[in-house]
């Protein structure tokens, strides 16, 4: 069984500190080779959020490779997965979620080389790197218009679903049992491999302060046990949110500059700055700024199913707003869209101008 | 710039531009013109950076249009690719949920004036003042 390792609530004060220095703590750099080869040698200022991306996502690498019980200790032997994990990050070009990478691949979603970026941002571009890490097999998926669509992540997740055509209905695993023989072995052999998800949903949960009817809701994410935590932030300060107690949000902060880390010549990599050995930062959870993005890991497609049940029934619970929809299947007008008709009914504006005033504007009139 | 001599009288929300019974008249005539369709007014965020303002701000909408299909006509407008991100506030609070539809949503949040109001703002992006590299 999962071990919700964030309900921070019902933890020991030693439990939680040792949850805290087991998570990668990704911070500032400075003396890093420049990116793009004539550009910044350090993030200093502008490399916040792309620092939590990372923290968020290797929490979801250390879930794949290590399991969510792994705990880090100071000068441990290192296991070969957490090595390749670390290497994944160290800032250099081309390791594959590296500051360079982030950096490089956000100029494609417009952002140039030493811009902020938001967690929706992040979001997008560590879904382009995750493409080329086949050593974690990862599906990121990022759920826009603050909808998850269950039938969408499962293909993602089981593209032989689609692949093998002898199944067309089938929904899950389970369905597939009763398929023909030549598909069914398929289906088993590959059944193994759900690709696992990393689940992440860029949210805005008001204007300039979070809703307050989204705060239990938001507590609850904490403690699902496919829980990453949250990147967001303070305004102009993005931080790695891993859990709450009472009303103070748990996190670990980027906005410290380390010297940048050079693997040994063993491979092995001088960890101690990867992990935050003090004890972490507070703060009260309506500092929160709105625009977030919640993660979560599923490593299987159980946990996937689990996730969800979860999810609805706590978008029945009566006590918070949902912060985001769960449905079965992508709303079909998402993806036809020209079945609305935008034109003005012109002769209608033209009545509607007599009876309003010259200076007031006209309604625009949709129809289906 | 031409857009933005235009856009200068939206600045101010509607809310303030119109008095209450200005605004209430306002549906009233347009309701018994239209009974079908729902007075929405959208405006963007007032500290939004990198969302195109819209040309209109008054909309009427059919009933049974979903949240939805509002979403994709608003991001069609304004050339948003699909990995943009847009969020369409109810009544300066909560995310519309996108699977109800606007008389839903419009029995849920009309202001007492009659039309229910949305904002739209992307998000936030995080970073300090002062650059150093």
């Amino acid at each position: 069984p999962l071990a919700a390792t964030l309900t921070y609530d019902t933890l020991q004060k030693d439990d939680i500190l040792s949850d805290v220095t087991s998570r990668l703590w990704f911070t500032y750099r400075k003396n890093f080779p420049p990116i793009g080869g004539t550009g910044p040698t350090s993030d200093t200022g502008w490399g916040c959020m792309l620092r939590c991306g990372q923290m968020i996502l290797g929490e979801a690498l250390v879930c794949r490779h290590l399991g969510r019980d792994w705990r880090w200790a100071r000068g441990q032997k290192q296991r070969e997965e957490y090595i390749s994990i670390l290497n994944a990050f160290i800032d250099k070009k081309d390791s594959y979620y590296s500051i360079h990478q982030i950096a490089q691949m956000g100029v494609g979603e417009g952002k140039p080389i030493g811009q902020w970026y938001g967690p929706n941002t992040v979001a997008q571009v560590l879904k382009k790197l995750a493409v080329f890490d086949t050593w974690s097999r990862l599906v990121v998926h990022v759920a826009m218009d603050n909808t998850v669509v269950i039938e969408e992540i499962k293909r993602l997740c089981m593209p032989w679903l689609d692949a093998a055509g002898a199944c067309p209905d089938a929904e899950g695993v389970g369905e597939l049992n009763g398929c023909l023989e030549g598909a069914c072995a398929l289906a088993e052999e590959e059944a193994a491999l759900w690709k696992p998800l990393v689940l992440l949903i860029p949210l805005r949960l008001g204007l300039s302060d979070i809703n307050e009817a989204y705060i239990e809701t938001l507590k609850h994410c904490f403690m699902l046990p496919q829980s990453l935590g949250v990147i967001g932030g303070k305004p102009n300060s993005a931080h790695y949110f891993i859990g709450y107690v009472g009303e103070e949000l748990i996190y670990l902060d980027p906005h410290t500059t380390q010297p940048a880390v050079e693997p040994c010549e063993d491979g092995k990599v001088p960890d101690e700055t990867y992990h935050c050995q003090h004890p972490p930062c507070r703060m009260h959870i309506c500092e929160l700024d709105p625009s977030i993005a919640a993660g979560f890991f599923c490593q299987t497609e159980d946990e996937f199913d689990d996730w969800c049940m979860h999810i609805r029934r706590l978008s029945c619970n009566r006590g918070g707003l949902p912060m985001f929809e769960l449905v079965d299947t992508q709303p079909s007008h998402m993806v036809s869209v020209d079945a609305i008709n935008l034109t003005p009914d012109f002769s209608d504006s033209d009545r509607l101008e007599r009876l309003f005033d010259s200076e007031d504007e006209e309604f625009e009139i949709l129809s289906l | 710039m031409p857009p933005l001599d235009k856009a200068q009288p939206q600045n101010r929300p509607f809310k303030q531009r119109k008095s209450f019974a200005t605004r209430r008249q306002e549906v009233a005539g347009i309701r018994s013109k239209f009974p079908n369709k729902i007075p929405v007014i959208i405006e963007r965020y007032e500290r939004e950076k990198y969302l195109p303002p819209l040309d209109k701000t008054k909309f009427l909408v059919p009933h049974e249009l979903t949240v939805t299909q509002f979403v994709t006509i608003i991001r069609n407008r304004m050339a948003l690719l699909p990995t943009q991100a847009f969020y369409l506030l109810i009544d300066n609070s909560g995310l519309a949920s996108m699977s109800l539809t606007m008389a839903q949503v419009y029995k849920e949040h009309q202001d007492a004036d009659g039309f229910l109001y949305m904002t739209y703002a992307s998000q936030e992006m995080f970073g300090h003042c002062r650059r150093s590299f």
